[in-house]
This record gives structure tokens, C-alpha cells and sequence, in this order.
């Protein structure tokens, strides 16, 4: 339309002297049990935030039962030798705080955010759920029972169809294939099983206490010392598993939905994981592919094609693998032709140099993203845990920057040749078969499962 | 405990644009936001869905900014944003490293003064949204519920009963006439204001946004649809099919009292006394005592953020061998509990400290670690456009504080009436015989 205003700059205005980003002091320490301690301040709110990991998780547990860590966190909070489920809910109401307990493949964590006025209880229900939990039976009978709706509905979730197929086939009989249990795996669940894992897991030589926030490090040290300091128990023996094999060549999985309306495809192949010294050189590589909204995927095939609205990319690093997966929802008519554009854009970044315009862009993106992490409690404890689970060294954070600013377009070129394995990507598709059978059917040898994970003949 | 003291500095502009600005250098980051007083409630008739797919097109191009380049310059410069459609208002905000402002003030200052956009950026975007509406709603177990599905059954006034998300038959009849039409309409400096949050300086803030902002002239004041519902007198049900979902569902919304009332603060913390996580008393009953639901949460959402009838929500998921009626009549339970003998001191006490420190963490965050400062925006956006007083960030908590048991309960008495509240069924597709 016609603008009639008059107009100011015309030209995008230049970016201002940079800022120094300066990373606040982490304060690291361990207690004589073992328990590995970090604190660091940030006074933002008059809160603080924390993470009381265990490093043993699902994957740990997977010759016991699938998912027993899990189970078992869900009920560490519902009763303790102290404490019954209800007293546990209001004491934490009544703190201000919030907790959850959970536990992923690798690891079990207590997350909690509170007052810091009211620091020192919460750390002491933090740590008698820890310590006490007493598994009462009638909690867990509700407990399982939930959990049995809860994978009865999650089997409805593409995404969730579309992530258990991925994990399956590229880490096959190695513990992360297993993503979620079987109703008749749900109903085996003992007490017996949960409490052996506690004693086991739930141990300050296995654990790392995180708190970020409105406190004092010194006092906060003393409090931590005060409330943790006679627990012990020992650091589990963790079991070796076997790699998974690389798939070799590409192939398709469609998980049938009857009546879908929509198709999610999650392509993925074995990548590497944080610790790995490249990458840094994967983020960037990845940012620059689908990991960002400006990125090439997102621009083909939402804003110039407009078949979806969130593809993504993502390298996703799990303790002992990781690796790369591409999603995307897409109607049902643009299954194969947005197979097609996912792989011209992994092709054409195995093939040929980025421009370096288009690198400094991804590299301006990440650096600065990276920073924001400073501006909240919660965003700096997510970035203090991915440091303290990965064991990464402690200038991660000061040096994080300048590495991916000296990267080079050949370094993106030998990350999207190495992990970026357009051969051997697996594809998986969830939808109405009737609808996109035929064009996944053009990307590899085709295979069907209904949502339960049965083969379809 | 400290009052909250807010740095906050409020301008407003000869055309009419509202500036308001908030310095915390802890981190070397900018938040900016853009709030327009129009969404989805008060969009036209014919054009369900509308205002959300116009939010889609403010990224699609503008006079000095062609398609693509908005959110490549906002990457480029280390930075993330998006947008979003709300009731009454909507949004577009950036987070950035705080180098990056003046540019970010300049990418949204030439998207206010003129819209750029072809009929091939808006068949683009309405294959986009359609995708979000399929993987947010069509799609997926209990999508929309309730929030889409609630409206229809709950209010006669179109503004406040259609689809928001839009019928694809209306989004498939918006022309690029009506994307203009809307932008003079509503996306004018006079019906908007300005926030910038964090590592700024307030006079440098003030003096870019005077410089990017002040020559975008002011258009007529928009002209608002009422949006009153006619007096309910009693109950309302509807149903719905759950065509992926395993387990039976259902919604019980009660209509709030007006904004900002002590009546309003009342049933805040009595939302919280029945909501609030698994102390609350709908998960604590329904869940943990009787075990009829697997799920029940709910309440009011964004209790700040709205400026016409609205509702608290209750959301349950029940085991299928309960019936909808076994569970509706646990729901009024604790509902006439409530009403007969109230809450606790020790309860309310409780309440409260929860409220005081959910607050500080809607002023932290509230959209993840990477988008700092977007509630404190939020606020901050609609106190200035629905009260004209960004500064009640720092005393509205004050209400909440003051509340004493006998609101709390007189509350429950006046407004969790029948007549007041609207009842969604969502019954899986494979048993949807039962449902009232």
C-alpha cells in the first residue's frame, strides 16, 4: 500500500559495539560424602533455582525394567518416613516453590525453584526426598495405574509414534532404543524394584547438587553442608552396553495412524556427543541447516513451500551417542516431496562451501543465543548442568564464543559430510498409510508398524 | 519482604504510541516487544482466525524489509523472536544481544508504518497456519481442548464464541484487501505500545524509539466491536469428539468477575486454592483421594492478559470405567465444599506465598531461558494498554496479598454457580455413546 509518511532510515542500522559478555563466577565444591556441589549467583528475582542430579537414568536401569528410573522418580515425591504425599504438596505450596522429579536415560534429577528466604527448607525437603522416600503401596498401585493411561494416550502422539520409532531403529538393542514401556511392562512393576533402584541411584557419590540464584555462595555452602553432610552411600556399578550398528542405507518406517491428517516425518542417523571436540562445529553446521528460523530448511519448506509450520533440525546428544534428526509435520500430499527438499539441503551442505556471509549470520545467531542464558536463573542452570553432566572443561562458557567464531566454511563441509549422513538417514513417517504410503515408498525400503509397534504385513 | 521496585519509565509519543522502557544491565541483552490492541476476540465477522494469520503476514515483508529479511536480521544480529495471538491483544517481540537494539527498533518501526505483502506471501502463510492448526489441533489427542472448544458452548456473543484458529473456509476467503484493510484499521501507533526491557539506558531507548517511531502518523482510533455477553441464566453443555485420545474428557469453565476488582483478586487465589498443581484441591481429590481422573488442571489463564469475558477452566481427563456423571458430581463436591466451608488460614498463607513467588518468575521469564524478560513485557504491555498504568507491575500484588478467607469463599459463592458456568464433554471416538 501506499505510504504517504515520511520516512526515516531507510537502510538497516548498524550494530552498536558489542557488550562483553561476562560469565558469573561458579563456585565448585564437594562435600566429604561425595556430593559434588556448584553454586552461582544471579540476582535477578529473589529466587533460586536448582537441579539435584544423579547420574544414572533409564539406561542404567534397562536390564532391571524399561523406564524403571522414571517410575521410580515419579513416586520419590509421593511420601517419605517423614512425610505423607499431601504434607510433601503443601509444605512446597507453602514455601513458594515448584519441584518436579524426573529421569531421562541418563540421568535422575530433583528440579526445584523457591524463595530464597525460604532456601534452607526447601533444600531439607529436597534432600528427605532423596534420602526417604518410603514408596508407600497404595501411591504406588495409583501411581502404575496412571502410568498405564499415560502410555495407553501417549501411543495417540505422532510425535511421540515418531521419536520411538527413530530411537528403535538406530540404537537397536542398546538401552536408548528403549523409549517407553508396554502396558503389560507397566503392570510388572514392583515396590521392590523401585526401592532397589533408589538405594541404588539416589547416592551423593553419584550425585551433583546445582543451585543457581539470589544467594550468598559462602552461606549457601554452609547451608548445603548443614542439610547434606551426613548422607552417604556409594557411587553404582554401571553396566557396559555393546554399540549400536549404524543402519546401513536408507530406509522407511511409516507408523499407520488411521485418519490422520497430517504426516510427521522425523528422519535421524548416529551423530556424536557433547564432549566430542566437533561440536561445536555440529552446532554451527546444524543452526545453519534447520536449527534456526532463518536456517535453509525453514526457509524451503515453510517459507517459500508452505508445507509446514515447525520442521526443525536438531543434534541431539545423549551421554554415551547422539545424534542428528530432522522433523517436520507436513499435509499428507507433500510427504514425498518434503522428503525431497530435507535431502537437497543436506546434499547441497555436504557439497558445496556456505557462503561466508551466510556462515557469519549462523555464527552471529549462536553466539548471541548463547548469551541469553545470563539474563534468568533458569536459562543459566540449564547451561551450568549441560557443563557439569557433560564434564566439559571450565571455560566452556568464556571460550564458547570465540570457537565458533573461528570457524570456516570447510569446517561446516566436513561436519555435514561426517554426521550429516545423507546415505544412511533413516526415515520414519507417521500417518494414514492410504495417504502417504506410495511416496515414502520412493526413499528406501519401506516397512509398516501400527502404533502399538506391531509389524504390519 | 521488599516491595517491588521496578524501574519504570512510561512516554508517550504526538501519534499517540505508548513507549515504555524498563534498564536491567545484568546481562547484556535487550528485550523489545510491540503489542497491538487487537486479537483474535474482536477480529471481523466472516474472518474467524483472522488476527492469527495476520500475525503471520507481519513477517512477511515491509517497505524496507522484504520477506525473509525480518527474521534474518533479527538471527543475524544473535537474536530470537516471534509473535503471538491473544484474546485482546497481539504481540511481536525480540530478544537480542543489546548492540542489536536500534536495529530491532528499526525492523519494527517499518512494519508499523507500512506492511509489505503479495498474494503469494498470503497463500504461503495460509499453508502454514493450516499446518499449525493440523499439528496443534486436528491432529493431536484433545487438541484445542478446551480452549477452542469451550468458547462455542460458553458464549452467545460471536467475539467471544467463534473459532479463533478460523474454519478453513474463512482463512481459504481472506484476501490480501482484508490484510490491508486490517493493518489501517488496527496497526496504527495510537492502538500500540512500544516496551524495551533490560540492557538499555532509558534515555538512549527513548531517543532511538523517538527517531524510528514518532513520523509513523497516527491513524483514526480504531472502533471496537462490543464485546459484553448477554446475562447467562443458566447451565450450558456441549459435546465434542475425541477422535485419537484414549480416555474421556471434560472442561467446567465459570465466567470471572471483572477485572481488577477485589472480587478478581479473590478468585485468583481461589483459582489457585483449586488449581495449584497437586497441592490444588482438583488434582488433590480427583487424582490423588478418589482416583477418578488421571488428569485435572486448569484454572485461569493469564490472568493479566485479557480485557473482556473470560473464564476459569477446569480440564479433566477421567478413567473410562468412571462415567462423566460420577466425575461431574465429584467436580461439584469440592466446588459446594468450598463454598460451604471455605479455606484455611494456613491454606490462604500458603496460597499466597505460592502467588508472591509464581509472580517473580512471570517477571523472569515466562517464555523458557531464551526469551528473558517476556512476562515482565506482557504485563507491563497490558496495564499500559488496558488500564493506561505500566507502573501496576509494582503494586497490583498488593490486592492479591490482601485478600482474606471470607472473599475467597464469598467468591466461590457469587460466581461458581451453575448459571454461570459452561460444561465441554470430549468423548473418545470409540465410546462416545455416554456424555450427556
Amino acid at each position: 500500500m501506499a505510504t504517504q509518511a515520511p520516512r526515516t532510515a531507510s537502510t538497516v542500522p548498524a550494530l552498536a559495539a558489542e557488550r562483553e559478555v561476562r560469565w558469573p563466577h561458579r563456585s565448585k565444591g564437594k562435600l566429604a560424602n561425595g556430593l559434588e556441589l556448584i553454586l552461582v549467583e544471579s540476582h535477578t528475582i529473589p529466587k533460586f533455582h536448582g537441579e539435584l542430579f544423579f547420574r544414572s537414568g533409564n539406561a542404567a536401569a534397562a536390564d532391571r525394567a524399561i523406564s524403571l528410573a522414571e517410575m521410580t522418580a515419579t513416586m520419590v515425591r509421593t511420601g517419605t518416613s517423614k512425610s505423607s504425599s499431601r504434607e510433601i504438596e503443601e509444605r512446597l505450596r507453602g514455601l513458594g516453590a515448584d519441584l518436579s522429579v524426573s529421569a531421562g536415560q541418563d540421568t535422575s534429577a530433583i528440579s526445584f525453584a523457591g524463595l530464597s528466604d525460604q532456601a534452607e527448607p526447601l533444600l531439607q525437603l529436597v534432600n528427605e526426598l532423596a534420602r526417604e522416600a518410603s514408596f508407600p503401596a497404595p501411591e504406588f498401585d495409583r501411581e502404575r495405574r496412571q502410568k498405564l493411561e499415560e502410555v495407553k494416550l501417549e501411543r495417540t502422539q505422532p510425535g511421540f509414534l515418531a521419536g520411538e520409532r527413530l530411537r528403535k531403529v538406530l540404537f537397536d538393542k542398546h538401552p536408548y532404543s528403549l523409549v517407553s514401556p508396554a502396558e503389560e511392562q507397566v503392570a510388572a512393576y514392583s515396590v521392590e524394584q523401585l526401592q532397589s533402584l533408589y538405594r541404588d541411584f539416589y547416592t551423593p557419590e553419584n550425585a551433583i547438587l546445582l543451585l543457581v540464584g539470589d544467594f550468598e555462595p559462602a552461606k549457601m555452602r554452609d547451608t548445603v553442608e548443614k542439610v547434606f553432610g551426613n548422607w552417604s552411600g556409594e557411587k553404582p556399578i554401571l553396566q557396559e552396553f555393546p554399540a549400536p550398528p549404524t543402519p546401513i542405507g536408507r530406509r522407511v518406517y511409516l507408523v499407520h495412524v488411521p485418519g490422520a491428517v497430517q504426516t510427521q516425518i522425523l528422519c535421524g542417523c548416529h551423530a556424536i556427543t557433547r564432549k566430542h571436540p566437533d561440536w561445536v562445529k555440529i552446532g554451527l553446521t546444524n543452526s545453519l541447516y534447520g536449527g534456526a528460523f532463518n536456517s535453509r530448511l525453514v526457509m524451503n519448506i515453510r517459507e517459500d513451500k508452505g508445507y509446514t509450520y515447525s520442521p526443525r533440525s536438531a543434534v541431539n546428544p545423549l551421554r554415551q551417542y547422539g545424534y542428528f534428526s530432522v522433523s517436520a509435520a507436513v499435509r499428507n500430499e507433500v510427504v514425498g516431496a518434503s522428503l525431497t527438499e530435507i535431502f537437497y539441503e543436506i546434499d547441497k551442505l555436504r557439497s558445496l562451501a556456505v557462503p561466508e556471509n551466510e556462515l557469519l549470520d549462523a555464527q552471529n545467531y549462536l553466539t548471541g543465543v548463547f548469551s541469553m542464558g545470563l539474563a534468568t536463573q533458569s536459562g543459566l542452570l540449564s547451561q551450568i548442568s549441560t557443563l557439569a553432566l557433560n564434564e566439559l572443561p571450565d571455560d566452556y562458557l568464556e571460550t564458547y564464543r570465540q570457537n565458533v567464531r573461528a570457524l570456516a566454511p570447510g569446517d561446516v563441509l566436513t561436519a555435514a559430510r561426517a554426521y550429516f549422513d545423507s546415505a544412511n538417514m533413516q526415515i520414519v513417517v507417521v500417518g494414514d498409510r492410504a495417504q502417504i504410503e506410495s511416496q515414502a515408498a520412493l526413499f528406501g525400503e519401506l516397512k509398516i508398524f501400527d502404533a502399538r509397534g506391531a509389524l504390519i504385513p | 519482604m521488599k516491595p517491588l521496585q521496578i524501574p519504570i519509565e512510561h512516554k508517550t509519543l504526538a501519534n499517540g504510541l505508548h513507549i515504555v522502557v524498563t534498564p536491567d544491565s545484568t546481562a547484556p541483552v535487550v528485550t523489545v516487544g510491540v503489542y497491538y490492541k487487537i486479537g483474535f476476540r474482536l477480529e471481523p465477522q466472516g474472518r474467524s482466525g483472522f488476527a492469527h494469520l495476520f500475525e503471520h503476514m507481519m513477517f512477511q515483508g515491509s517497505e524496507n524489509a522484504a520477506k525473509m529479511q525480518h527474521i534474518k536480521l533479527i538471527n543475524s544480529s544473535g537474536g530470537v523472536l516471534n509473535g503471538s495471538t491473544m484474546y485482546d491483544v497481539t504481540n511481536y517481540y525480540e530478544a537480542v544481544p543489546s548492540n542489536a537494539l536500534e536495529r530491532v527498533l528499526w525492523l519494527e518501526a517499518d512494519r508499523m508504518r507500512a506492511l509489505k505483502v503479495d498474494d503469494e506471501n498470503l497463500r504461503n502463510q495460509r499453508d502454514v497456519v493450516k499446518e499449525e492448526v493440523r499439528v496443534n489441533v486436528m491432529n493431536q489427542p484433545y487438541g484445542g481442548f478446551p480452549w477452542l472448544d469451550m468458547p462455542p458452548v460458553a458464549f452467545r456473543n460471536w467475539a467471544n464464541a467463534h473459532n479463533f484458529y478460523g474454519d478453513f473456509a474463512d482463512l481459504d476467503a481472506a484476501s490480501l484487501a482484508d490484510v490491508q484493510t486490517f493493518f489501517r484499521t488496527y496497526y496504527v501507533p495510537n492502538n500500540a505500545v512500544l516496551l524495551i526491557l533490560g540492557d538499555v539506558n532509558p534515555a538512549d531507548g527513548f531517543a532511538l524509539a523517538e527517531k524510528h517511531f514518532a513520523s509513523i502518523p497516527a491513524g483514526p482510533a480504531p472502533r471496537f466491536a462490543d464485546p459484553s455477553e448477554p446475562k447467562q441464566s443458566e447451565e450450558r453443555r456441549g459435546n465434542v469428539l475425541e477422535k485419537f485420545g484414549t480416555l474421556p474428557a471434560m472442561a467446567i469453565g465459570y465466567v470471572l468477575p471483572q477485572r481488577r476488582t477485589a472480587d478478581w483478586c479473590a478468585m485468583a487465589l481461589l483459582d489457585q486454592a483449586l488449581h495449584g498443581g497437586r497441592a490444588g484441591r482438583m488434582y488433590r481429590e480427583l487424582v490423588l483421594e478418589k482416583q477418578l481422573a488421571v488428569e485435572a488442571d486448569g484454572g485461569v489463564d493469564d490472568i493479566f492478559g485479557y480485557d473482556g469475558p473470560s473464564q476459569m477452566t477446569t480440564r479433566i481427563l477421567h478413567k473410562p470405567e468412571i462415567t462423566s456423571d460420577a466425575t461431574l458430581v465429584a467436580f461439584d463436591a469440592i466446588i459446594q465444599e468450598v463454598q460451604e466451608k471455605g479455606i484455611t488460614d494456613s491454606e490462604l498463607e500458603q496460597l499466597k506465598v505460592k502467588w508472591r513467588s509464581d509472580y517473580f518468575a512471570t517477571l523472569e521469564g515466562g517464555r523458557g531461558g531464551y526469551m528473558p524478560k517476556y512476562g515482565l513485557m506482557h504485563l507491563l504491555a497490558c496495564f499500559t494498554l488496558f488500564d493506561g498504568q505500566p507502573q501496576l507491575v509494582n503494586s497490583i500484588l498488593d490486592g492479591f496479598l490482601a485478600v482474606t478467607k471470607e472473599q475467597v469463599q464469598s467468591v466461590a459463592r457469587t460466581y461458581l454457580k451453575p448459571a454461570n458456568r459452561a460444561i465441554v464433554f470430549r468423548a473418545p471416538a470409540a465410546t462416545s455413546k455416554e456424555a450427556a
